[in-house]
């Protein structure tokens, strides 16, 4: 056994939707899409999550089912692949056994249901006769030759657990990762050959080498957020910086307004970004830790949400890591540790006053929820940050204030860093091991 | 609703560009006023197709080449303030310098990567008289040059249809061949309507569609008057690889841009030849 993988105790939650796109509804199209996660709860770790997008095409005229294969499979697969493992399995283990069996077996098992649903529900004339109408005999030949080309669909996939996330992508879609400090990441390695609408597709010829993975192991700063959405979404903006801009926002809208208000934005949210921009379907899966501190801002009495960060935290015990801490440690505290280990802009909001700020009148000043470090008293770095009068009079928000009412919690700071076991994987270039079946 | 994430929103663009031969020959026979009669009246079409789709955003310019070669609508125009202004014949056929310049234009910028791909529509009734080779070079380097549904019009029997078939770049596509006005008319209110559409939509499509990557399905227009299903490109074998264009993806490549058949059983095209 190589060293024992660090673990940690921190709650993820999913939550996702997908919309049927604006030139779909036009054209009559389904929404061909499809997202899926398990538990079904959306609370993990152990947690999966499933994106695909079924291609557009009118040779993909199952794409609707493909993509819903894709996301049953990939996350039946997945399960499967935490549920065998032992739980001192290193994660060099954990890590070979994910590339060299995952894409393959994504793609065989899906091959397996599309064959079986083909069984089931052979291509009907009136299928063939449109693909004809709309692209000619030929059109109708080449789905002959490849009746998976009917199904063809692209998958994206996260698995979290307490010790990694692994990230794979097959086809185009977005996998982003948003660090505390909203630093944004693109976690599995680009495919330039992914343009002008190209996409690698599950249905290809040895479509497992074109699948991307990323193992992750959890040292150090994790994500906040990890958002996956299929490219209908990225589309839908006048350029990547604008498109990235949704992880700093989606971030700072969970901490300020909580996911009950975010999961029931997101389906006005999409609709307006297909009809506004690609009008393809789109649908995001938005992944984040249950303990992000909650951002202070301005509220009317009556919308205030209770922060669920704070709900999830009391849940949990802090982390075993945090054993060299002094010992009374509150569970906000573990987390404050997690969030501002790297970034001092993160430094600022002790989880405490997320409390005060639920059950406080709304502040006769805005709070931008944008900026943390502007808004909220800061602690400065590397010191025991207890909330002081005098930290509130740097800060003159109301917010502050009522935090500095309220007994300080010990907030408590290590400085770690990113570490991963290695670089990105390109798609995979090993040769088919058992799971492949030509 | 609280505030939407993420920043602007946009369609995506889609660039159409006419590269229009102004040569002196065009003068001849009323090629060059019916080459500007038939874009003239393709623009309430052309219109009225890009409005079914709100989801793109078609812009229009054109690049004329004689002696030299010269943008002569610069601007991508959105189609609905598109306005077609006359051209006229003079000087010689510099093919090669249109291309080059078109090259430019569709670099990664002023281009952006969530472009649709482009549409190029060549017209011209000769030999290129500068190094056609190199502007076609040059243009299939840029990744949307390569990506670019490429669609090639020769007017009258002096046009050189290998170079043109070579702009196309892809063996299953033959140039359109217009005879007289009615037939070129056809073909750019063709362009204008059922490849515009096509290009517009933004459905990728599946591997096997094209085996070799970046292969576009594309089926074969043809003046032939015949079956219509038999316009469409006899299935390419899956694992077989013929001869592409652009063979350097090593994988399946799922491409879009199905192009629909060309007008063919249309009276234009079986009228007399004038040119």
């Amino acid at each position: 056994m190589g060293n024992a993988p660090e673990r940690h105790t921190i709650q993820w939650h999913a939550i996702g939707q997908s919309v049927r796109g604006a030139s779909h509804v036009r054209s009559g199209l389904p929404n061909q899409d499809a997202i899926d996660w398990q538990p079904k709860s959306g609370d993990g770790p152990p947690l999966i999550v499933a994106v695909s997008d079924g291609h557009g095409s009118p040779k993909s005229f199952r794409s609707d089912v493909g993509s819903q294969f894709a996301v049953e499979q990939t996350v039946a697969i997945i399960q499967e692949l935490v549920a065998g493992q032992p739980a001192t399995i290193s994660l060099s283990m954990v890590k070979r056994a994910a590339e060299e069996r995952l894409p393959q077996e994504i793609v065989r098992r899906w091959q397996e249901a599309v064959n079986a649903h083909l069984r089931a529900h052979p291509f009907e004339t009136e299928e063939l006769d449109a693909l004809e109408t709309k692209q000619g005999g030929a059109a109708r030949d080449t789905v002959f030759n490849n009746p998976h080309l009917a199904y063809g669909a692209t998958i994206l996939s996260i698995l979290v657990t307490d010790t990694y996330i692994l990230y794979l992508q097959l086809g185009d879609g977005d996998i982003l990762a948003v660090m505390p400090d909203g630093a944004i990441t693109r976690p599995v390695p680009g495919d330039e050959r992914l343009f002008a609408n190209q996409t690698t597709s599950l249905c290809s010829h040895d479509a497992w080498r074109d699948m991307r993975l990323r193992f992750q192991t959890l040292y150090g700063v994790l994500p906040a957020l990890i958002l996956i959405s299929s490219d209908g979404y990225a589309n839908s903006f006048v350029n990547d910086d604008e498109f990235l801009k949704v992880g700093v926002d989606i971030l700072d809208i969970l901490k300020t307004d909580g996911v009950a208000t975010v999961a029931a934005n997101l389906p006005d949210w999409l609709n307006d970004a297909t009809k506004s921009g690609s009008g393809d379907d789109i649908t995001l899966a938005i992944i984040y830790r249950s303990d992000i501190p909650a951002t202070p801002k301005k509220r009317t009495a009556d919308s205030a949400t209770p922060p669920i960060e704070k709900k999830e935290l009391e849940k949990f015990p802090e982390s075993p890591d945090a054993a060299p801490q002094p010992p009374k440690v509150d569970p906000d505290a573990v987390l404050e540790e997690e969030l501002g280990a790297t970034s001092p802009i993160e430094e600022g909001p002790p989880a405490e006053i997320v409390e005060e700020t639920a059950s406080t009148p709304p502040p006769a000043e805005e709070v931008k929820p944008v900026e943390v470090a502007e808004e909220t008293p800061d602690a400065p770095p590397q010191e025991t940050p207890v909330v002081t009068p005098s930290v509130a009079e740097t800060t003159p928000s109301p917010t502050s204030e009522a935090a500095a009412a309220t007994p300080p919690a010990p907030r408590r700071r290590r400085r770690r860093r990113i570490k991963y076991t290695e670089g990105p994987l390109e798609p995979s270039k090993k040769l088919p091991d058992r799971f492949y079946e030509d | 609703m609280s505030k939407r994430p993420g920043g602007q929103l946009a369609t995506r663009p889609l660039h159409f560009i006419w590269i229009a031969d102004c040569s002196g020959s065009m003068k001849d026979d009323g090629k060059i006023q019916a080459l500007n009669m038939a874009i003239r009246e393709a623009i309430p079409h052309m219109q009225k197709v890009a409005s079914e789709n709100p989801n793109a955003q078609v812009l229009v310019r054109a690049i004329k080449f004689s002696s030299g070669a010269q943008w002569h609508i610069s601007q991508p125009t959105p189609v609905e303030d598109f306005k077609w202004v006359d051209i006229k014949a003079d000087g010689v056929t510099d093919l090669g310098k249109a291309l080059s310049m078109v090259a430019d234009q569709l670099k990664i910028p002023p281009m952006t990567d969530r472009a649709l791909p482009p549409v190029l529509v060549l017209i011209s009734d000769g030999q290129p008289t500068d190094s056609f080779e190199k502007g076609l070079q040059k243009l299939m380097d840029e990744p949307w040059g390569k990506k670019a549904v490429r669609i090639a019009i020769s007017i009258g029997k002096d046009a050189d249809n290998n170079v043109l078939q070579k702009f196309i770049g892809h063996n299953e596509i033959k140039p359109l061949q217009a005879n007289n006005p009615e037939a070129l008319v056809n073909y750019i209110k063709w362009v204008s309507t059922a490849v515009l559409k096509s290009a517009s939509s933004p459905a990728s499509q599946a591997a096997a569609a094209s085996p070799v990557a970046g292969v576009q399905a594309i089926p074969v227009p043809t003046v032939a008057p015949v079956d219509p299903n038999a316009l469409v490109p006899p299935p390419l074998p899956v694992d077989a690889a013929v001869a592409p264009p652009v063979p350097t993806v090593t994988a399946p490549i799922i491409t879009n841009i199905p192009i629909p058949a060309a007008p063919v059983e249309d009276a234009a095209v079986t009228a007399d030849d004038v040119w």
